[in-house]
């Protein structure tokens, strides 16, 4: 029981650098500031809540607000810009500034907690508003600044850590981050695999023909593509076994490198051919910065013992757990030291205890 | 509301188990001269023309008459601005229908599925008159 919580605890809490925390960082800055841009002749017009939109975004809250009312969206700040007599279109514009400034800021580390804390909140609501425009990239690009948010920044790399000098991050903590992140995709990869599988079209190739000339997704000419017929099977069963495969060969050693530049190559077919550039994007970052390196075990071996107490005691939550996990970290230790000579003699001795002097037995 | 804040709230079957239909919406202009338009939802950027793919998407799928007639209302009078001269609007939703392989290789192309048409007039926007199905 013990063992198994240590291993827990272990695969939990691996020692990190922040290498991977930087690509996640400046790969999302990108991310942000591709997005912000692809929508700046759009921005007000599709998120606008009034009759100058082409779908009002209070219908959008309305719904969202039947799910709960505590979801981040653009009426609240439309409705603060309005207290301080800024109308709806000012604000709008407003909001898409402070969402490309915060791209650029998380491009280059500047303010990185805020940044990550602005670009998650913003793009949050103008995902939430305008629901019904919503797709696949938004998910995820929701999922990646949430993590990036509560991820300790900075890293070595940002602007933040040359300005200030700030001590490096606790590399169990990156590391606990960095596996909530891997847990997630391995999570997506599996049931998006799973019930790719269930559909007879992803094993006879039909599936990948329908998803490429499918409007608006049909950016190759369709002429082209019946060149190609006999390859559908191939890349709809290798994109089964590529997502259904990744929970299971993306943490081995030996297949990581295959299974990522396999995965990062789908993610590339799918951005050029189906014209779907950002979510492309998005999901090799996400990749990239989950599996594209290994944690550093001489550093685990470095700050295991401290960083190990530390977060054993804090998820065990009383001391019994605590004991016990020293415990089990301390009696190798113990067990390898030498005895000292004279405790030798004296226990092999065994001599019988001698009254003391002046009582009498 | 943590599902939301985190972007956990839909699940990952991209696609999957297969590849749904896309939907298209055309508006059918009708002028006081006689003279009829035909018009697409538009935006300025194929970015957001994906968007616009999604809000099809959401039409579509929903069960919901009223909202789908709300959103189709609401795309009509973006349409009515950019044409103010026009008399009545007809919005005509269909689904589209893609050949297989097989099918394109004899000469079949995408087709189109009525689903659903509402009729809008200037005088009185108020409410859509569905046609039928």
């Amino acid at each position: 029981m013990q063992t198994s919580r240590d291993r827990l605890l272990e695969f939990l809490f691996p020692a990190e650098t922040d290498n991977w925390l930087a690509v996640l960082r400046v790969g999302l800055g990108f991310q942000v500031v591709f997005y912000s841009l692809s929508l700046r002749n759009d921005w007000n017009y599709l998120l606008s809540g009034t009759a100058s939109g082409l779908v009002t975004r209070n219908l959008a809250e309305a719904l969202l607000s039947l799910e709960s009312r505590f979801v981040p969206r653009l009426g609240w700040l439309v409705a603060l810009g309005t207290h301080v007599g800024l109308r709806e279109g000012t604000v709008l514009t407003v909001v898409w500034i402070c969402l490309l400034v915060s791209g650029f800021c998380l491009l280059i580390g500047l303010a990185s907690r805020l940044s990550a804390i602005l670009a998650w909140f913003l793009h949050l609501c103008a995902a939430k508003s305008g629901g019904f425009f919503s797709y696949g990239v938004d998910n995820f690009m929701t999922i990646g600044l949430f993590y990036l948010m509560l991820s300790p920044l900075p890293d070595r790399f940002s602007l933040d850590w040359r300005l200030r000098n700030t001590p490096s991050n606790d590399p169990e903590l990156l590391g606990f981050w960095r596996r909530v992140l891997q847990l997630h995709l391995c999570l997506i990869y599996f049931f998006s695999g799973l019930t790719k599988c269930l559909g007879i079209g992803w094993w006879d190739g039909s599936n990948v023909w329908r998803a490429l000339i499918r409007p608006p997704f049909n950016v190759v000419n369709p002429e082209i593509l019946i060149r190609c017929k006999y390859l559908f099977p191939i890349v709809g069963i290798f994109i089964c076994l590529l997502e259904i495969g990744y929970p299971f060969l993306i943490w081995n050693n030996k297949t990581r490198k295959i299974w990522l530049i396999g995965i990062c190559a789908m993610h590339v077919g799918i951005g050029l051919t189906m014209g779907m550039y950002l979510f492309g994007f998005i999901m090799i970052i996400l990749n990239v910065a989950a599996f594209s390196s290994r944690s550093d075990p001489h550093r685990a071996a470095k700050v295991s013992t401290s960083g190990y107490r530390k977060w054993a005691h804090k998820l065990a939550g009383n001391e019994h757990s605590f004991q016990g996990v020293l415990s089990s970290v301390q009696m190798p230790l113990l067990r390898s030291i030498p005895r000292p000579r004279l405790l030798e003699s004296v226990v092999l001795k065994s001599e019988p205890a001698r009254p003391a002097r002046g009582t009498g037995c | 509301m943590y599902l939301h804040v985190a972007g956990i709230e839909t699940g990952y079957s991209y696609f999957a188990p297969n590849v749904p239909g896309s939907y298209k919406l055309v508006f059918e202009l009708h002028y006081s001269d006689g003279q009829t338009e035909y018009v697409l939802p538009s935006v300025s950027s194929e970015a957001a023309g994906l968007r616009i793919a999604a809000l099809l998407d959401s039409i579509g799928r929903t069960r919901y008459e009223v909202l789908r007639e709300h959103l189709v209302k609401t795309l009509a009078r973006s349409v009515w601005r950019e044409h103010p001269e026009v008399k009545t609007v007809r919005a005509v939703f269909g689904s589209i229908r893609l050949p297989t392989v097989s099918q394109f290789e004899n000469g079949q192309r995408e087709s189109y599925e009525f689903l659903y048409a509402y009729d809008f007039s200037i005088q009185n926007e108020s409410l859509p008159e569905p046609k039928d199905r």
